[in-house]
């Protein structure tokens, strides 16, 4: 039987088709490879500059300084030295790009501050945290509306006059909060019982049972000692002597409720006392420190009261 | 690994003040606790050195106001439901059952929560910008990328929004984003480094609990304060080698 | 246990992601068919020789459709191609697609050359589409068959492997994502290229029953017979290693036991546990292993396989979807889940997915008028 021969020529075009296909569709490949790819690693190396070139909303500390150095000077020296401007204010590109003429916010009310200082579980017990109707309790605000900034300039909320950076290194005080997060009726009472913990009272033992019997012995030592912890085992612990840092509690006002803490009229009351009227160096306690509590004495060195904390 | 020795003009330095510089600067204050880098052990001091960017978030500091959250929104505008950064708040209970919530609504405020807990903590997370980062090696056409300066980006011009990278970054830190569709994610704030200013996170964090700095920098804020305290990376056993270090980090966070 | 990052909240891959592996697979398991035909010279196949060859193919047209559907720039696609970066598992995806379609293409082209010229030798715009097919070279004689045949079954075998590729790569895509408890495991390429043939040769019965049933044919009873033991004998490795993967984790108990543990129960367990094993997996089993241990009527035996092969086409979809989707339903904070259910209108909504699941049949019916793909099927008597 004669067999035909088997016969490839028609098979040719076919694959020749698509072997031009992959020849057209490697030159346009080539075409197609963005400009910049595979210059720096397998990206296009254009895109690092595109990611540099989008403009920054929040500007920065210096940029706010050039307009309100007054404000950022006032800043630096207290318990909000740290806080950038925008954080508060939100972003300011917009607010410098108008020439300083809006586009910035100006936060109102009490939330802006509650944000970061209302009493909230998980936040570190050495944080300034406060139950809103507590507070006004303590510092005799009848007004629930009445804002934080009645009293607390926000560039100046404590009027520390101190820079904290140079404030007195201090061994860690720690609060009851540090291991009770969730606990949100703490009290000055350690129960009995309690292991002992390293507290004011251990150094300073005659200065704290001196406090015990005059009238500020409702705050904590750390209310106006304000302690603020820096590593696992040391703060710096801050004296406000400024006499507007008194006046926080202590100066009159319409939103006073009735037992509101002793007030005083501000200006007058100096004004009233003819021989300090001119001397601004003089403070609050230099009057009234037997209000608070005794003077440091020589007994006050570590060591005076035994660790064990028995006394309770 | 890595030498370093670069000056001034970095975000770590900016004109803040830096009580954590103070920390670290005062030997009177700092205690090793035995966790030293040793990427930072090797400065030549020869030259120039490109900076090698990473992040430290110190979670004993962070108290959960997310200013963070806001400002990375404002400064990258970041679309709604979407996070290139967010706080969770982790909350153990006394029987050990954990319970962690994220404040995801407009304002980023978390809800109160139930008292009576072991402990309680916050704990800022963003992208890791991993040395090995998995998202770059899924990128099927190299729109996902690690500058020379150690930040993973987006090539958004060039990204098909697959979503590869979406699923195979450990950590939750990709998402496509609603109105670009493409992949999207933490930058360091890049644009903002190239300026010599810090993200946007680290500039309105209050608490100084997020920190970023030049790993080549021996001197840097970050290079000391990783060689003082005890840090914790997430998920290290995913060989992601993130560069995101968690200073005092709870066991329970993942 | 009930927290997920919050970029988690919306699952990324869609129903589409879900239907794109449930294509390929029924690409790749028809094939496999086909090649049983006409590489391993399966001849009681022949009945569905030349309709798992161009079913293979119509699936493989549409596969990509639910992945441009899913891209969030469909207009890049290319992208893969131009810039592949071949650290990447789905990088390859272009090049194996595209090694694959013209493998396809030209194996149909020399299977089908002699039906082709029959068409062309017509009249009409439909003979004028086979000329151009046929690239003007309406010449055959028995040389060029002899030709034909020895390149289709070379083509046929380059196929097989690519087939496995093409499908198993989709597994490994998934298999090699360290960051996902549910898909992380080497089994997974396994798992995807079983369940592949399973549910391609399921379509293949499904489809041939239905065809023949509409067209009042006589079934070619020693195929059915055929595939129904090749269905059962695949099957029962895909279920087989399906579980194996999941039994081991479980059984080792080790720490993603304990999210993936909850997953099944909290978030799998209808579709996965019940569905997936018991119903669409147990039912097509024994009634498979019936039909292969047993000789029953063939009237009944037809209609048992039919079901048998339907379900299992539901048991891959499902499979793919407790892959796919539930992988994404766990945190990878292991500490929650989140939950997806598609939309029926959406860009990535059902209807979509029933519209591109639908269509490849309808251009298998053109294809079919063009050339036909049945061309020994007989009347019922």
């Amino acid at each position: 039987m004669d067999k035909k021969p088997t016969s490839y020529r028609h098979t040719i075009w076919p694959f020749a088709l698509i072997g031009a296909a992959l020849v057209v569709a490697l030159v346009a490949r080539s075409q197609l490879v963005p400009a910049s790819f595979g210059d720096a690693g397998h990206f296009r190396a254009d895109a690092i500059e595109e990611a540099r070139r989008i403009a920054p909303r929040h500007l920065g500390q210096s940029d706010c300084e050039e307009c309100h150095d007054d404000v950022a000077h006032l800043h630096d020296k207290d318990a909000h030295a740290g806080v950038a401007c925008e954080t508060c204010h939100g972003p300011g590109a917009d607010h410098v790009a108008a020439g300083g003429d809006g586009g910035i916010q100006r936060p109102a009310g009490q939330q802006p501050c509650l944000v970061c200082h209302e009493l909230m579980l998980a936040r570190p017990g050495d944080f300034a945290q406060i139950v809103p109707a507590e507070h006004y309790r303590l510092v005799g605000v009848g007004d629930e509306r009445t804002e934080c900034i009645a009293c607390h300039d926000p560039h100046e909320p404590l009027f520390m006059d101190h820079d904290l950076r140079t404030a007195r290194l201090h061994p860690l005080i720690h609060r009851c909060r540090d291991c009770h997060a969730g606990r949100t009726d703490e009290t000055m009472a350690r129960p009995a019982g309690h292991p002992a913990i390293f507290q004011c009272d251990y150094c300073h033992g005659e200065i704290a049972r001196g406090f015990a019997d005059r009238p500020h012995h409702r705050m904590r030592c750390a209310t106006c000692h304000l302690f603020f912890r820096e590593s696992e085992s040391a703060g710096r612990i801050l004296r406000d002597t400024d006499p507007r840092f008194c006046l926080l509690c202590h100066r009159g006002a319409e939103f006073r409720s009735s037992d509101a803490p002793p007030s005083i009229d501000w200006p007058d009351h100096r004004a009233d006392m003819a021989e300090h009227a001119t001397d601004l160096t003089k403070r609050c306690i230099d009057c009234h420190q037997d209000r608070i509590h005794p003077l440091r004495t020589d007994a006050a060195a570590p060591g005076d009261t035994p660790r064990g904390g028995k006394e309770s | 690994m890595k030498t370093r020795n670069r000056k001034s003009d970095r975000p770590d330095e900016s004109r803040r003040h830096l009580l954590k510089l103070l920390a670290a600067g005062s030997g009177l204050l700092v205690f090793p606790l035995g966790s030293l880098p040793t990427r930072a052990s090797a400065a030549d001091g020869t030259g120039e050195r490109p900076p090698y960017w990473a992040y430290a978030v110190d979670t004993t500091r962070c108290m959960g106001c997310c200013a963070c959250m806001r400002a990375c929104r404002d400064e990258n505008g970041v679309p709604k439901g979407v996070f290139r950064t967010w706080v969770e708040r982790y909350r153990i209970d006394l029987d050990d059952e954990v319970h962690v919530d994220v404040a995801m609504h407009d304002d980023f405020v978390f809800a109160p929560a139930p008292g009576d807990v072991a402990r309680a903590f916050f704990v800022p997370k963003l992208c890791n910008h991993c040395e090995k980062s998995v998202c770059n090696q899924v990128c099927p056409v190299g729109a996902a990328y690690r500058t020379a300066d150690g930040v993973v980006l987006v090539d958004a011009e060039h990204c098909i929004g697959c979503g590869y990278c979406v699923q195979a970054c450990p950590y939750g830190s990709r998402f496509i984003n609603p109105e670009s569709h493409v992949a999207d994610k933490c930058t360091f704030c890049y644009h903002r480094l190239a300026r010599g200013l810090a993200p946007a996170c680290v500039l309105t964090c209050p608490r100084e609990a997020r920190l970023f700095g030049d790993l080549n920098d021996p001197q840097s804020k970050l290079s000391v304060l990783l060689r003082q305290r005890p840090y914790r990376l997430l998920k290290p056993e995913l060989g992601t080698h993130p560069k995101c270090y968690y200073l005092g980090l709870d066991r329970e966070v993942v | 246990m009930d927290f997920v990052f919050p970029n988690e909240l919306n699952v990324t891959w869609t129903v589409m992601i879900v239907l794109y592996p449930y294509i390929t697979g029924l690409v790749a398991g028809a094939f496999i068919v086909s090649s049983l035909y006409h590489v391993f010279s399966r001849t009681e196949l022949k009945a569905v020789a030349r309709f798992s060859l161009a079913s293979a193919f119509v699936f493989l047209l549409f596969a990509p459709l639910p992945l441009l559907m899913h891209l969030g720039q469909p207009q890049r696609a290319f992208n893969i191609m131009i810039t592949p970066n071949f650290a990447s598992a789905m990088a390859g995806f272009g090049f194996i697609y595209t090694a694959y379609l013209l493998v396809l293409v030209l194996e149909i082209w020399f299977v089908m050359r002699s039906s082709f010229i029959e068409r062309a030798r017509c009249r009409g715009g439909v003979a004028a589409l086979c000329r151009l097919i046929l690239l003007g070279n309406l010449h055959e004689d028995e040389g060029t068959r002899r030709a034909d045949h020895k390149i289709a079954r070379f083509l046929a075998g380059v196929g097989i492997p690519l087939a496995c590729l093409l499908h198993g790569y989709v597994g490994f895509l998934f298999g090699s994502l360290k960051a996902n408890p549910w898909w992380s495991t080497p089994l997974m390429f396994v798992i995807f290229i079983f369940s592949a043939i399973v549910s391609g040769i399921a379509v293949l019965i499904f489809h041939y029953m239905v065809v023949a049933r509409l067209n009042g044919w006589k079934l070619d009873q020693p195929c059915i017979r055929s595939l129904t033991g090749y269905l059962w004998g695949f099957m029962i490795i895909a279920v087989a290693l399906e579980l194996l993967e999941v039994l081991s984790i479980a059984y080792k108990q080790t720490e993603e036991w304990e999210v993936l543990g909850m997953l099944i129960r909290r978030k799998l367990w209808i579709s996965y546990v019940i569905l997936q094993y018991l119903v669409f997996s147990l039912i097509p089993f024994l009634l498979l292993g019936i039909n292969t241990l047993f000789k029953l009527r063939d009237r009944l035996a037809n209609a048992m396989i039919w079901i048998a092969a339907t379900m299992l086409l539901v048991q891959v979809l499902l499979m793919r979807w407790n892959v796919v989707v539930g992988g994404q339903l766990v945190s990878k904070s292991m500490r929650g889940f989140t939950d997806y259910l598609p939309g029926v209108w959406e860009k990535e909504g059902l209807a979509v997915a029933a519209a591109i699941f639908t269509l490849p049949f309808c251009i298998l019916w053109l294809f079919n008028k063009i050339v036909p793909l049945f061309p020994e099927a007989k009347p019922r008597t």
